[in-house]
């Protein structure tokens, strides 16, 4: 019987630009968890979109149960019994939970009809079978992300999927649930013999759930070893590629007097949820104010209410004494922040817009730029935005490219430019190395120790654990919405993660 | 030099193909409905420049071009689409007509200005009802400043029916004529070329200079580009979005009173035949660029009054004016697609190519 | 005076009327109900009502029979549609741009047509679609009068409505055709390519759309072109789908209460003018169009109100 589930020959994928995938050769077995580990864009999940047929490579072959594939597309992959839960879940947020499963493969009534109430019961039945509870008439989109993950792998079950790719799947559970995605797993493989493939950037899940694991790093294949073999700190250092101590970033001063307080702010989302209920806390100048928490627990509207983005429902934000609760950015700009949003294309940056003229966004009206603070002195304007260029060492086609055509870490430091050049005396900085290589993460990380050494105060939030370690003067934890604990001196992570959780909360509550 | 390099090549490449091939077609619906195309073409190419009457009519309808469009780009500039044109142009017909005969026996100083402020008023208030619904309430502006549109033309019919009619009986559907000491002057005799186009130049200056080269335009430009990242750095975007709305319907307004006081002299419906509309054809032609509206509204013009011409002289119905104007957005819309599967497929056999050329070097 | 007025409003014509005037509004917006599934902002509808209503009075005029005109409108539906997905699917051209040069090619393409054929005056008198008579309605009587003796497509629009219903809520294609608008990744990766279901609802679309103008032109004005004479309705009809969420069956119940409005507003013209009646329906649409964003939004009343919405 045929014992490789998967086997990858010399596979290369280009995009124009880049080469996601550089001749990778790998062989994943039968019934065993397979673990996929690298940096941001080191080629994971473009490796096992071509597994899932979703993208055809460039060059070299793939084989599934020890026959090569000869066709790259989704429904031929699933023919062959691959089945792949995406980061982002393939359902339809209106659909019921029997609907997004049995999409493609209906049950039908008389031909043409769907028969949904087949679909139900082989839903039940499917649950039943894997020990997976849901509820087959719920609406997709009121579920938790935890159930929505659940239905995604029972839509790949459902499938008849025996080779199963989970892209990233811890990313947004909580440590309860990514337990019992665990224990999940562990049952197929142990009692169905399926194999499936995580990835993950999380190392500790690494060694938790995986049999043996792959290292990737821009685009290569570096290594394969057997977990049992390997520590956290060698797999650390196979990512990156060189040991993970960066250079230590040299802090000094003492934090002078409050810049920022934020009392009992209460902030709804987009949903009109409640995200945020009841924060308070205060930045002081010369100190880096780190939130910890896992995504999805009310810091982004945090943030979005303190910037003036979103209205607070309750509760007051005080800058530099000063009450700006509910106005809008600029006001709130003007009287002494600056803001590196968490999702630079979506809020940071004018993709269409020239770099210069996304350098100089909230200067426009400056009187350097302009004649009678109306006729643009595009000359001035230029010079400025070359200085800019220079100083943070941007790479690109020019001040006078589209900043869409960058890539994500030179565009972010377009973002870091802007930003940091208002010299306000309080910096947000969400989410400042999201999507950005190495190299560059140290430059914005002293860029961010320098403005904090100058005096400003900075309130950080990474979803980067490490991140807010290596910056922050104090941590505070936030869970669903409310702060859960504050740390000082010495970080424990182990502390730390247990109060980012809801561990505090519950301790208090026991 | 510097500026021939500036000029985007790609995008005239692609507006000359899409011309020719514009014209290709509408010579084959000439063919099928019966027309030589050619003798239907050179009776265009006549009808547009025979005399001194039609290049005042083609000014003049070039100005109306003008003007719409720039009015259209002004709101597409910050991300909202004044569809709406036409009924705010009809209603700052009627309106400043109305002021003009209430005013007639004012001096014209008085009354010129006091109707041009009532159009733009007018227009601009009636834009403001789709501005606020998109900003404030985040209904989609197409749809209701179409079905304002409707209203408007409407509306106008009722005042020039009733309330406002002409005292003569034989006229329908008019208001009363203007006192002629206040009509635009006439620049070429028995055209419609009247003053009213040196306005129209002033504030077409006016507009591309604020949209192009001030800190104003710069805020509009990234509120239409990224609405969310202008909010971000600190752009009362809100505000600028309805104060565009409300100049684009200002301005339509305004074209609305140059044809009363310049070409009718009373309002009645012929005022305009969906200009707006055609206008708005231009700008989207233009890719919304204030520069190439200023010129494509005189080739358009062109185009439009050398298919009248064409219909007295070759009796081809004007409308493959439409036709021929609607085919060129539709071939450029093809080529930017086509382009783009293309620009996809090269720059994946190049990547391919790359591999292949790297591995080669490997195994050497 | 007023009795007078209101017992106008509340009889058999009235309500006549209202059926007569919201058909082709629903024709229209059951197609547009479908490229909405699919996620195509079709504002071209406009365009396709013209095109029917212009090819139904072609047909029936050349060949003598409305029912020819109907076969050549159902032809040029497919090749609108067939065109328009071209665009909107193929070459991921700006729907608004598009679906706005489509109803002005088809303004100046039938216009310039029936001139070309038949003179500036236009054309009418040609075979029109027959009227139908049921027996058994006779004996009801109020509602009786108000459904019976109606042109045919009144009751293939009834039809029309229920089969798009099923279709769209109760086929597997259906879940295919409302997947490929609201996560149309979730097709892809089941293996389907979203792309055919929005041909498919295209081409429904351009057939639905020149459904609703064959019933103007060879229907309710019995055989006669007149340029222009979509007048609108396209516009309307999207109000339609979004007021009822792209479903069938609400959409059809939203173009009923456009044809009580333009109903009524004929009924008025005997006491107001009728440029004013005229605007009637116009402006229930956009207060409608209010109604739709205010009930989605009061669900979600503290959300960040002032945030412009994100790009995607």
């Amino acid at each position: 019987m045929e014992q490789t589930a998967v086997r990858f020959e010399h596979v290369s994928m280009a995009f124009p630009g880049v080469l996601a995938n550089d001749d990778v050769s790998l062989e994943i077995k039968k019934g065993e968890v397979f673990a996929l580990v690298g940096e941001n864009g080191a080629g994971k999940s473009t490796l096992m979109n071509i597994l899932y047929g979703i993208l055809t490579p460039t060059d070299g072959r793939v084989y599934i149960n020890g026959s090569p594939v000869d066709r790259f597309a989704p429904r031929a992959a699933i023919a062959r019994g691959v089945g792949m839960v995406h980061q982002h879940f393939m359902l339809v947020p209106s659909f019921t939970v029997a609907e997004n499963i049995v999409l493609s493969r209906e049950p039908r009534k008389g031909r043409i009809f769907f028969d949904s109430a087949a679909a139900r019961r082989e839903t039940e039945a499917l649950s039943a079978e894997y020990g997976l509870a849901v509820d087959p008439s719920a609406v997709v989109g009121d579920l938790s992300v935890g159930l929505q993950q659940r239905v995604e792998i029972l839509k790949a079950l459902h499938r008849g999927a025996e080779i199963l790719i989970l892209d990233e799947p811890t990313a947004v559970l909580t440590p309860q649930e990514t337990e019992e995605l665990f224990a999940v797993i562990r049952r197929i493989v142990g009692q169905r013999h399926m194999t499936v493939i995580i990835i993950t950037h999380k190392l500790y899940e690494v060694m938790a759930i995986s049999d043996r694991v792959g290292v990737m790093r821009k685009g290569q294949l570096v290594g394969v070893r057997d977990t049992a073999d390997v520590d956290e700190k060698l797999l650390a250092s196979m990512m990156v590629g060189r040991p993970m101590l960066y250079d230590e970033l040299e802090k000094t001063g003492t934090p002078g007097k409050e810049l920022l307080r934020v009392e009992d702010l209460k902030v709804r989302d987009s949903r009109g949820l409640a995200a945020v209920r009841g924060v308070s806390l205060s930045v002081r100048a010369g100190e880096v104010l780190g939130i910890a928490a896992v995504e999805g627990n009310g810091q982004s509207e945090l943030i979005e209410a303190i910037t003036g983005m979103i209205r607070p429902e309750s509760g007051k934000v005080f800058l530099l004494d000063r009450d700006v609760t509910g106005q809008d950015p600029g006001a709130i700009r003007a009287v002494g922040l600056a803001h590196v949003p968490e999702d630079r294309l979506a809020t940071g940056v004018s993709a269409q817009a020239t770099v210069a003229d996304n350098l100089l966004a909230g200067r426009q009206r400056e009187k350097r730029f302009t004649r009678f603070g109306f006729h643009r002195r595009m000359s001035t304007v230029e010079r400025y935005a070359s200085q800019l260029y220079e100083r943070f060492d941007i790479r690109g086609a020019g001040t006078q490219a589209p900043a869409g055509s960058m890539s994500g870490g030179n565009m972010q430091k377009v973002v870091i430019a802007r930003e940091f050049s208002f010299d306000a005396p309080v910096l947000i900085v969400a989410q400042p190395t999201r999507g950005v290589d190495v190299g560059a993460i140290e430059f914005i990380h002293s860029q961010i120790i320098a403005k904090r050494n100058q005096g400003c105060a900075i309130l950080l939030c990474s979803a980067d654990l490490d991140e807010v370690f290596r910056l922050s003067d104090r941590i505070v934890t936030l869970y669903e919405g409310r702060i859960t604990g504050e740390f000082s001196g010495t970080f424990s992570k182990d502390e730390i993660g247990w109060h980012m959780t809801g561990g505090g909360k519950r301790e208090e509550a026991g | 030099m510097d500026k021939l390099k500036k000029l985007n090549w790609g995008y005239l490449g692609s507006l000359a193909v899409s011309v020719l091939l514009a014209f290709a077609i509408g010579a084959a619906i000439l063919a099928v409905a019966g027309f030589d195309p050619l003798r239907a073409y050179a009776a265009m190419a006549e009808g547009a420049f025979s005399s001194a009457r039609h290049i005042g009519d083609l000014l003049e309808y070039a100005m109306v071009l003008c003007l719409t469009g720039l009015a259209c780009v002004l709101g597409s500039r910050v991300g909202i689409f004044n569809v709406g044109g036409e009924g705010q142009l009809l209603l700052g017909a009627v309106v400043s007509c109305q002021v003009g005969v209430w005013l007639g026996s004012f001096s014209p100083w008085i009354a010129l200005p006091a109707a041009a402020l009532a159009a733009m008023a007018v227009g601009g208030l009636y834009a403001l009802i789709p501005g606020f619904l998109k900003v404030k309430v985040k209904v989609n502006e197409v749809i209701t400043t179409i079905m304002l549109n409707t209203i408007a033309a409407s509306l106008c019919q009722y005042l020039a029916k009733g309330p406002w009619k002409n005292p003569n009986k034989n006229m329908v559907a008019a208001t009363a004529q203007l006192d002629p000491r206040l009509w635009f002057k006439s620049l070429i005799p028995g055209s419609n070329l009247s003053t009213a186009i040196l306005a129209a130049a002033v504030i077409t200056v006016l507009t591309w200079y604020v949209m192009e080269k001030t800190s104003k335009g710069y805020e509009m430009r990234l509120t239409g580009q990224n609405p969310r990242f202008a909010f971000f750095s600190g752009i009362k975007t809100d505000r600028l979005v309805i104060g565009c709305m409300v100049i684009s319907g200002a301005m339509c307004g305004l074209v609305g009173m140059f044809r009363v006081y310049g070409v009718e002299h009373l309002y009645r419906s012929s005022v305009s035949n969906q200009y707006y509309f055609e206008g708005l054809t231009v700008a989207m032609i233009a890719g919304y660029q204030p520069v190439t509206v200023i010129f494509l509204s005189f080739f358009f013009a062109i185009l439009k009054t050398g298919a009248q011409g064409m219909e007295l002289t070759a009796g081809v119905p004007n409308q493959i004016y439409l036709i021929i104007q609607t085919v060129i957005i539709f071939c450029m819309a093809a080529e930017s697609g086509v382009f783009s599967s293309l620009r996809a497929g090269a720059q994946r056999r190049k990547a391919q190519e790359d591999i292949r050329r790297k591995e080669g070097r490997d195994h050497a | 005076m007023l009795e007078d007025i209101l017992s106008g409003i509340f009889s058999a014509g009235t309500f006549n009327q209202m059926l007569r005037s919201a058909t082709p509004v629903a024709l229209a917006a059951l197609g547009g109900a479908m490229t909405e599934h699919a996620g195509i902002m079709n504002i071209g509808m406009d365009g396709m009502i013209l095109m029917g209503a212009f090819f139904g009075v072609l047909g029936s005029w050349y060949f003598g029979s409305a029912a020819a005109g109907v076969a050549l409108v159902l032809v040029m539906g497919v090749i609108v549609g067939l065109f328009f997905a071209l665009f909107t699917v193929k070459f991921r051209s700006d729907e608004f741009i598009i679906g706005t040069a489509l109803n002005t090619f088809a303004l100046g393409l039938t216009s310039f047509l029936s001139r070309s054929i038949f003179g500036t005056a236009g054309t009418k008198g040609n075979p029109a679609l027959p009227t139908v008579h049921l027996p058994f309605l006779d004996a009801i009587p109020f509602l009786g009068r108000v459904l019976n003796d109606n042109s045919l497509f009144i009751y293939v629009t009834w039809a029309l409505v229920l089969v798009m219903w099923l279709f769209v809520y109760r086929t597997p294609y259906g879940l295919w055709l409302r997947a490929s608008g609201e996560k149309p990744e979730t097709l892809r990766t089941a293996g389907i390519a979203p792309e055919r279901m929005k041909w498919l609802a295209s081409i429904l679309c351009g057939l639905l759309c020149g459904l609703a103008g064959a019933h103007l032109s060879l229907g309710q004005l019995q055989g006669t072109f007149a340029e222009d004479m979509a007048n609108s309705r396209g516009y309307i009809a999207f109000a339609c789908v979004i007021f009822s969420k792209a479903d069938p069956a609400m959409a059809y119940v939203a173009a009923l209460m456009f044809g009580f409005f333009d109903a009524i507003g004929l009924r008025l013209q005997d006491y107001i003018s009728s440029d004013l009646t005229n605007t009637i329906p116009y402006v229930i649409t956009i207060v409608m169009m209010v109604y739709v964003v205010v009930r989605s939004q009061r669900k979600k009343r503290h959300a960040g109100k002032r945030l412009p919405q994100r790009q995607t």
